[in-house]
This record gives C-alpha cells, sequence and structure tokens, in this order.
C-alpha cells in the first residue's frame, strides 16, 4: 500500500510541473496551431537564466523565476514577431515549414547557450534540495512539493487572465477562429506575439521550479518538448484545465509504469496513453469532463 | 523576389565553393597527422571539450620535451567533431584517412561512434587507438588495426570490486540497477554473472532510460526487496538523481557502489551534496592513484581551465602520450609500421601501464588496472586495493538518520 | 520541349554514373552516399507528406524497421544482411498498413504527433526487449564488405527507384487524389475520393523505399542501435528537413535537399569546429524565412513570375513543373 501511495504521490508531483511546461505549449499550439519543437529549448533558457541569477547573486530559484520569467517572455516575444509571424504571411505547400523553424531556433538556442556556458553539467545547492518529509512510509520531496503548489497558483492565475481580462478573451477568441476574432477587431499579430511570450515564460516558470530537484545542461530541452507534446495533446489544444488534467494524468501514469512494469518501459506507457487518447478522445481528457 | 534569387545563388556558390576549399587542403610544413575524433557538440561534449583539452595539455608537455619531432616532422593534430551520431564519426574518419592522410585515428567517445570509427579504421586498415569507448565488442571482433588502451571494456570495470566483495562486504542479497545503454548493459550481465558463481542473490534486477526525473518509483520498489548492497550503473547525473532520491525515502543499505563512470565525477558530488557522503565506486582512475604524473596532471589542468578532470581526460591525456611514444618507435610512419609500433607498446602511464595483449578473446586490449574509491568527507579517496589505498574504507556505511 | 527534357534526363543519368569515378575519394564517395540515402528517404516521405499532406514525424520507425530487419536476420540466423534488402522493406510496409489505418483517422498536428508517438514507441521497445534486438549495445557486423563503389550504385538504384515510383504516382490519378486530400481532405471526399485508401496508397511506397533504404544503411554502416535507427531528432525531423530545404512536393526538391543538408552540414562540421551546428541551425532558420517552398520551390515559383509556362500537372499549390 505505501509503494502505491508513494508512486502516485510521485506522479502527481511531478505531473503538476509537467504541466505548468504543457501550459504554454498548449497555449502556443491553441493560438497558432503549429508544433513548436523549440519548446524545450525555452525551458533550458529560462533555467539557465535562473542558474545565473543564483550563481551571481545568490538568488534563490523561486525567486530567480520572477526573473527569468520576463526574460524569456521577451525572448518568445522576439520569436514570434521576427520569425514565425514572418512564415505566416507567405504562403507555401505546407504549412509544417514552421514547425521545421522551430528546429531551427532550438538548434541555434542550443549551441548559444553551449557557446556560452560550455556543455558542462551544472546543478544548485539549495538548503531544501534532498529534504524530504516521511509520511506513513512515504517520502514527500520538500522542493518538490513547493513546485507543485507555485505550478498549481500559476494555473490558477493564468485561468482568470484567459476568462476575466480582454486580452485573455482576445486570445481565446483567436484560437477558436483566426478569422472571426479578427472581423471582431481582435489585432491577431499582437495577440499571437503576446501569447507566445507567455508561452515562453511559462516554460521558464516550469524549468526554474525544476532546477532545484534537476541538473542543468544544453540539451536538456529535448527531454521536455516530447513530454510537452503529450500533455498538450492528452488535455486538448488550447485548454488550460485539460494540460492541467493531462499533467498529472502523464506523471501518475509514468510513475506506475515504472514501479509496476519497469523503469525502462514508463515513457512507453505515457506513449500508448496518448496514443488512444488521440484515437478514441480527439479532444482531450476535458471531453471525458465535459460529457 | 529578386533576393531570394540571390539567395539561392549564394546558397549554391557556398556549396560548391566550400567542398573545394574542404578538398584543397592548404599545403602546410610536412607534419605527421594524427586524427582525433572526439564528440564536441552534441550532448556528449562535456566529455569531449575535456578530452580535447587533455590532449592539447598533453601535446603541448611533450612538445616542450621535443618528443613531438618524430624524424624531423612534428606531431600534428587533427580534431573532429563526430556529434555523436555515427554517420558524422564515419565521414570523420573518412576524412581524415583519405583527404588529410592522417598516420593513424584516435578518439571514440560513445560506444556506438566508436564502433563505427573501428569498423572504418579497420576496412581502411588505419591504426585507430580508442580514448573511451568500451563496448565490449570493440576489441573482441578481432580486429587487428583497433587498440584500446587506456579503457577498459565494460564487463571488465569491476576487478578490484570483486577482491574487496570477497573479502570485506559479502553481500547477501544484491540490487542491481543499470541505464539502458551499452556500458550499463554489458556491465549488468557481467555482474549477474560473477554474482551467479559466487552463489550471490540478485534480488531486485531493472534498467531504466538515461534523463529520467524521478528515479523513486523504482527505488520505493527496491526498499520493499530489502537488499544489503545496491550496484548501480549510472550516468554522471542519474548518479546524483539516484543518491538523492535514496535519501529521501530513507532507502538504507551497507552499501551503495557505483559501476564506474556517473559516481566518480566532480559533478555528482557537487549535485548530490551530503548524499554522497560514503558512495562507493569501481573507478579506471583517481588523481591520487600511485601512477607518477596522475596527480600533477590533475593540478594543472584544474589550473589551466579552471575545472576538475575526471578518467576521461586522464584517458585523453595518456593516450597523447601513447601517441608520441609509438610514433617515435615506428620504424617507419606506414600504418603497417605503427601498428607494430603499438602492438610492441610497453609503456606507464598516469592510467597505469598499457601494453596491448590478446587475452580471454580480446584483441590488442590492454588489461585494465581498477580500482574501488568511496567519497570520504567530501572527497574521492581509493579504498581497494588496500596495498595503494589512500583512506580505510567505511562498511557498512551508517544509516541516514543516523548521520549528522 | 519534351525531346530537350528526355536529353536532360538522360544526361543527368550519365553524370549520376560518372560522379564515383569524378570524385575518386572514398571520403567524397561517402558524402555521395549519404546524400543518396537522405534523398531516398526525402523522396519516400514526400509522397506521404509533400504531395498528400500528410505530416509523418515517425518515419524513422520504417526506417528502423528496415535496418532492424536486416541486422536480426545477421544476428539469429547469421544470414548475409543483403537478404534484408529483400525483407526489410516488406516488414516496413506490413507494419505501415495497420499505423496506416489507425493514425489516418487523425488530421493535421494530430496525426502528425500520432506517427511521433509511434516512432518513439518503436525506439523504446527495440531499445528494451533486448533479448530479441540485443537492447542497446545494437548490432554490430563483422564480416569483409564490398567496396564504396558498389554501395554508391546501390543506392543511386534506391533513388532511382524512388523517383521513378514518384514520378508514376503524381502523373497519374492518384498524384491528383493525394493533392486533392492535402489541399481540402473534406473537398476530396465529397467529390467521393475514399481518402484513407487513398492516404494508405501514398503510405505504403512511402514505408516500403524508408524500410529498403534502413536495410541498405545496415549494410553500409554496418553497426545499427535502436537510439540511432529509431531517432526522432536524427532521422525522423533530418527527413522532413531535407524535403523542406529542397522543396515539398516536387520530384527533384528531397535531392537537392539532401545535397544541401549533407554537403553544407559536412562543410561547417569541417570547417567551423565547434560552431558547427549554430552554423547549420542558422542556416535552416534563414532558408525557411526566405525560401518557405524550398529551393526547388521558389525556383518554379520564380519561373512562373517570370512570365514562364503554366503546366497542368500536379505539385505545390503555388503549381509547379
Amino acid at each position: 500500500m505505501a509503494l502505491l501511495g508513494q508512486t502516485v504521490i510521485c506522479g502527481l508531483l511531478l505531473g503538476g510541473m509537467y504541466a505548468l511546461i504543457a501550459i504554454g505549449m498548449t497555449l502556443i499550439m491553441g493560438v497558432m496551431k503549429i508544433i513548436n519543437l523549440a519548446h524545450g529549448s525555452l525551458v533550458m533558457v529560462g533555467m539557465y537564466v535562473t542558474y545565473v541569477c543564483y550563481r551571481a547573486w545568490g538568488l534563490d530559484p523561486y525567486l530567480g523565476m520572477l526573473v527569468a520569467m520576463p526574460v524569456l517572455f521577451l525572448l518568445g516575444c522576439v520569436i514570434q514577431h521576427f520569425l514565425i509571424n514572418r512564415l505566416l504571411e507567405v504562403e507555401s505547400v505546407l504549412p509544417e515549414n514552421q514547425v521545421l523553424l522551430t528546429v531551427g531556433i532550438s538548434l541555434v538556442l542550443t549551441e548559444v547557450i553551449r557557446f556560452i556556458f560550455k556543455s558542462d553539467y551544472r546543478s544548485i545547492a539549495t538548503p531544501y534540495t534532498g529534504e524530504a518529509l516521511l509520511v506513513g512510509g512515504m517520502s514527500i520531496s520538500i522542493a518538490m512539493a513547493v513546485g507543485f503548489v507555485i505550478a498549481m497558483v500559476f494555473t490558477y492565475l493564468l485561468h482568470l487572465f484567459l476568462t476575466r481580462t480582454d486580452l485573455g478573451r482576445a486570445i481565446r477568441a483567436t484560437a477558436q477562429d483566426r478569422e472571426a476574432a479578427q472581423y471582431m477587431g481582435v489585432d491577431a499579430r499582437r495577440v499571437t506575439v503576446i501569447t507566445f511570450g507567455l508561452g515562453s515564460a511559462l516554460a521558464a516558470a516550469g524549468g526554474s521550479l525544476l532546477l532545484p530537484l534537476f541538473y542543468l545542461w544544453p540539451d536538456i530541452g529535448h527531454l521536455f518538448t516530447a513530454k510537452a507534446f503529450i500533455i498538450t495533446i492528452l488535455g486538448g489544444m488550447g485548454s488550460t484545465t485539460g494540460a492541467l488534467l493531462g499533467g498529472l494524468t502523464l506523471g501518475v501514469a509514468e510513475s506506475l509504469g515504472a514501479t509496476y512494469i519497469g523503469m525502462g518501459y514508463k515513457d512507453v506507457v505515457g506513449l500508448v496513453i496518448f496514443l488512444l487518447v488521440l484515437l478514441f478522445l480527439p479532444h482531450g481528457l476535458r471531453s471525458l469532463v465535459r460529457r | 523576389m529578386r533576393e531570394k534569387y540571390w539567395l539561392w545563388v549564394l546558397l549554391v556558390g557556398l556549396a560548391i565553393g566550400g567542398l573545394l576549399v574542404a578538398g584543397c587542403a592548404a599545403k602546410g610544413p610536412q607534419t605527421v597527422k594524427v586524427g582525433v575524433i572526439l564528440p564536441l557538440t552534441g550532448s556528449e561534449a562535456m566529455f569531449g571539450a575535456m578530452e580535447k583539452n587533455s590532449f592539447l595539455m598533453a601535446y603541448e608537455e611533450l612538445k616542450a620535451a621535443g618528443k613531438t619531432n618524430i624524424k624531423g616532422k612534428e606531431i600534428e593534430l587533427l580534431f573532429e567533431d563526430d556529434q555523436g551520431k555515427q554517420d558524422v564519426a564515419k565521414a570523420a574518419a573518412e576524412k581524415l584517412v583519405n583527404q588529410d592522410k592522417v598516420v593513424m585515428l584516435s578518439g571514440g567517445y560513445t560506444s556506438s561512434c566508436t564502433k563505427v570509427i573501428a569498423g572504418s579504421a579497420q576496412s581502411m586498415g588505419i591504426p585507430f587507438l580508442i580514448v573511451t569507448g568500451s563496448a565490449d565488442d570493440i576489441t573482441r571482433s578481432g580486429w587487428q588495426w583497433v587498440f584500446r588502451g587506456t579503457a577498459a571494456p565494460a564487463s571488465k570495470y569491476t576487478g578490484a570490486l570483486w577482491d574487496m566483495m570477497e573479502k570485506v562486504i559479502k553481500p547477501q542479497r544484491v540490487a542491481l540497477i543499470y541505464e539502458n545503454t551499452d556500458f550499463g548493459t554489458s556491465s549488468a550481465n557481467a555482474f549477474r554473472k560473477a554474482c551467479e558463481v559466487r552463489g550471490i542473490k540478485i534480488v531486485f534486477d531493472q534498467a531504466y532510460e538515461h534523463g529520467a526525473l524521478d528515479f523513486k518509483p523504482m527505488l520505493a520498489n527496491m526498499k520493499q526487496t530489502n537488499p544489503d548492497v545496491v550496484f548501480a550503473v549510472s550516468y554522471v547525473m542519474d548518479a546524483a538523481m539516484i543518491v538523492k532520491q535514496m535519501k529521501e525515502l530513507d532507502l538504507n543499505t551497507n552499501l551503495v557502489i557505483g559501476g564506474g563512470a556517473g559516481y566518480t565525477m566532480p559533478e555528482f558530488r557537487e549535485n548530490a551534496g551530503d548524499a554522497s557522503e560514503y558512495v562507493t565506486s569501481v573507478s579506471l582512475w583517481v588523481p591520487n592513484v600511485a601512477w607518477p604524473g596522475a596527480k600533477e596532471y590533475f593540478e594543472k589542468y584544474k589550473q589551466k581551465y579552471g575545472s576538475e578532470p575526471d578518467y576521461h581526460g586522464a584517458q585523453a591525456y595518456a593516450t597523447m602520450y601513447i601517441i608520441a611514444d609509438v610514433l617515435g618507435r615506428a620504424q617507419d610512419l606506414t600504418p603497417e609500421g605503427i601498428r607494430k609500433a603499438l602492438k610492441e607498446t610497453n609503456l606507464t602511464t598516469i592510467m597505469g601501464p598499457i601494453k596491448f595483449e590478446d587475452w580471454e578473446g580480446f584483441t590488442n586490449q590492454s588489461r585494465p588496472t581498477t580500482y574501488v574509491v568511496q567519497w570520504l568527507k567530501g572527497k574521492l579517496e581509493v579504498v581497494w586495493p588496500e596495498n595503494v589505498a589512500s583512506a580505510r574504507y567505511v562498511f557498512p556505511v551508517p544509516r541516514w538518520k543516523e548521520r549528522g | 520541349m519534351h525531346r530537350y527534357r528526355i536529353w536532360a534526363a538522360v544526361a543527368l543519368a550519365l553524370l549520376a554514373l560518372a560522379l564515383p569515378f569524378i570524385f575518386n575519394s572514398p571520403y567524397y564517395q561517402h558524402m555521395l552516399i549519404l546524400i543518396l540515402i537522405w534523398a531516398a528517404l526525402g523522396t519516400a516521405w514526400n509522397l506521404l507528406g509533400g504531395y498528400c499532406g500528410q505530416v509523418s514525424f515517425g518515419h524513422a520507425a520504417f526506417f528502423g524497421l528496415g535496418a532492424y530487419s536486416a541486422g536480426l536476420l545477421y544476428l539469429h540466423l547469421g544470414a548475409s544482411p543483403w537478404w534484408g534488402m529483400a525483407l526489410g522493406p516488406v516488414v516496413a510496409t506490413l507494419v505501415s498498413i495497420p499505423i496506416g489505418l489507425i493514425c489516418f483517422r487523425l488530421r493535421g498536428p494530430y496525426f502528425a504527433l500520432a506517427m511521433l508517438a509511434l516512432g518513439e514507441i518503436f525506439r523504446l521497445v527495440f531499445l528494451n526487449w533486448i533479448s530479441f534486438t540485443n537492447g542497446p549495445r545494437g548490432i554490430l557486423m563483422v564480416a569483409a564488405r564490398p567496396g564504396k563503389i558498389l554501395f554508391y550504385y546501390l543506392a543511386l538504384a534506391i533513388l532511382g527507384l524512388a523517383l521513378w515510383w514518384s514520378y508514376l504516382l503524381i502523373k497519374s490519378k492518384f498524384g491528383y487524389y493525394f493533392v486533392s486530400i492535402r489541399e481540402d481532405q473534406d473537398a476530396a471526399e465529397a467529390l467521393g475520393i475514399p481518402t484513407t485508401r487513398y492516404k494508405l496508397y501514398a503510405l505504403l511506397p512511402s514505408a516500403f523505399l524508408t524500410g529498403l533504404v534502413g536495410a541498405f544503411y545496415m549494410n553500409y554502416v554496418a553497426f545499427i542501435e535502436p537510439n540511432v535507427v529509431f531517432s526522432l531528432g536524427n532521422v525522423s525531423v533530418m527527413i522532413i528537413l531535407v524535403v523542406i530545404l529542397g522543396g515539398v512536393a516536387t520530384l527533384w526538391g528531397p535531392t537537392v535537399g539532401a545535397a544541401m543538408y549533407i554537403a553544407l552540414g559536412e562543410l561547417f562540421r569541417a570547417q567551423l569546429g565547434a560552431a558547427n551546428v549554430l552554423a547549420f541551425g542558422v542556416l535552416v532558420c534563414l532558408v525557411i524565412l526566405f525560401l518557405p517552398n524550398g529551393v526547388v520551390g521558389e525556383v518554379d515559383l520564380f519561373k512562373r513570375l517570370m512570365g514562364g509556362k503554366r503546366r497542368g500537372d500536379v505539385g505545390g499549390s503555388l503549381g509547379s513543373p
């Protein structure tokens, strides 16, 4: 029983942080309908910003996050404004060339970071790293629990932003039907720029929360890109609650797979669930809740 | 439209021009060229860079001692990036041999790239001296052009450990976890066989994929099987995650033994913090081994490049010394002449004595000297074999809650 | 006009046959073989992704299956991996049928991601099923192998086959159906085109050719492991990159793209040291920004804008010869 409990708790906590990264992607995919293969690299850049804040000024990663988010917001806006939006205007045979552009961007970001920081593994040691609460034979990592709570707060704030503010409504309108939104006077270009910025900032937040738990090197981004996709599809594109649900599901599924099937197959479990959802619930887990 | 047209012309021009440039390498003074293929970009670039630095450092020392001059010609090192991809490694090997006319190849970090380079070297008849790639099959394929000196076959990393196991640790119930890479599975296979021979029971046996964030499900499972010793083969940072999470889970054993690589690196200590204390590992090299020059290499590297090298750097450093020694002794600088000189090598390097021998199905494989090391008060100390130990081992290790 | 085209084709074929003797160095021959490999992969992908519009992020699955068919024959039966060239494409095609029937229900990014997941599942299964596949230790072939010239002509034959099939398909009604599915699937369905079946007609030759190249790759490189041949980043995505660099839905686009990808990639690697991947990434961004339809696609567009002829062939939505 303790084993099952431990497994589920680990999955939930990790899933919460996955969800934060995936919410950034779901926003971008929802509004722009593009697959952003550079998302993991944005997480990586966010982690490096937090790392620099820690090393240079001794800022705790949870405070460094407040620096990393605006920096990545700007970076996201720049990428969208000068690169991706340019491509949206040209007529092309396959819209998927945007995907390849994000591959190029991700290569450039990774290699620029490698140039500055070399390929060394880096990590930070906070007082709470490696501390854990033991409750009834189950261990709960402090850093993970804090990360989970912050991730939930961000998700809630984002939900409020999207439902209560004009800008948030404009983003949702653009995601639903870009042309209709434009007829209603929404500046779709501006909305895409802000959305990409917002998505990048959330990716940075996710990265910062993982930093005290994990470690950092320039190629770390690949780990997150695939997870963010799976969660986005699990949750349904453009849905924050969906992404939250998707993140928690993926986290728990991987954990259960690791415990009861084998650590090597844990990613297979996630991918199979992903395929099943794609096939049988094309609008994601969200559609289960709605029914 | 015009600007697009020009961009297109520019691209084609660039491609053609560049290929021509690449083809006609500038003719400088006569040198003896040695090709070194390492991952300088991609996820293994950290080790590639460390090995390149060590090569260059050894080269400078040799040059100062006048040992890089072979019959009036200077040795020249040509570094090529394999990006950790095997097609690229093959291309680099072909280029070095056919375009740059190197007399021999060296390098090889990942097992997959090393295999491809070795295969190419064998079919081209060019000597290849491996630095790191440790998969068993590389020197078990009967390839007479492939030499491995500074790296042990993955299944032979544990030599000194078994001695210590029999005399000190005497395990009853062992848990085995390993990364699902070539190195991990080869080490695990060898470990399983060794346990079987000695009648040691393996109570938990699992592979995991490198780069996981959360090892707790696996470790919680392991905890239930109640092992007294854990043997783990992990990459650098996975190693740190595993011991940290063992601490979080309050998973107590008599000893945690790492199967080389990850558990001996400075980054492991940095990330794992306190949790790294008393972790034991097998190792091919530590700065304070008895071989002459080891300590000096470590200090000099640290001073020059601002970071601590590990055994990968030492492998590259020692390899450069072997290369200079071999080229100096070779009768002539043909592939056959160099191969003969390699075969006759008998040199003591900072990695220990190097002799390319044929044994247990291996060809041109130096017999490795292995150590058991333990993290004691934040320093990596040699604890076995006892005659070269720099500190006394701690066994069994204190439980997590008993530590201050 | 027609005669001119035939002569051009003959000249091109002769040039292709003579190339390994013009570049009479094993290094250049290796580059040429790599170009042919990627050109064939790109041409195969283009059938499904370019003409039919079903962007697959999982072609590594077929590539890996082809390579492992050859490798496993060698590993378990001791058979020459050349037999894999016969088995590999068949296995890839057979596996592609259920994959297609399942995934073609999905559209756009959903299809792309489903294929991505499938490719990854294959990689993980081959990695963990150690007793059958030898897992991460891969399959190393230790045997004397023929020289590069033979491999070159074999690869050339595979590319020729891929181009020939593509040409036949896109000239026939299949080609028109493919493009109509890409441009507007609902309209195509309304016109009575059985879209799933026609998507499958694009997938089958695509998977067959990709599997064939995979088996060839095992023979040529003589070592495979799951992380290499089932790679998402280094196989699946790079195939798409090759096609988009050259020109989506053009016959020669993938070949041009492969030549650029290999030649520029190698040039940067040999000349720029550790900055090579950065330079390549910048180049990819520039090409996609300024030539969004690829080199061949943009040249076609350029010709048309310059008052060239308009032809009724299928191709890019912007019209191409």
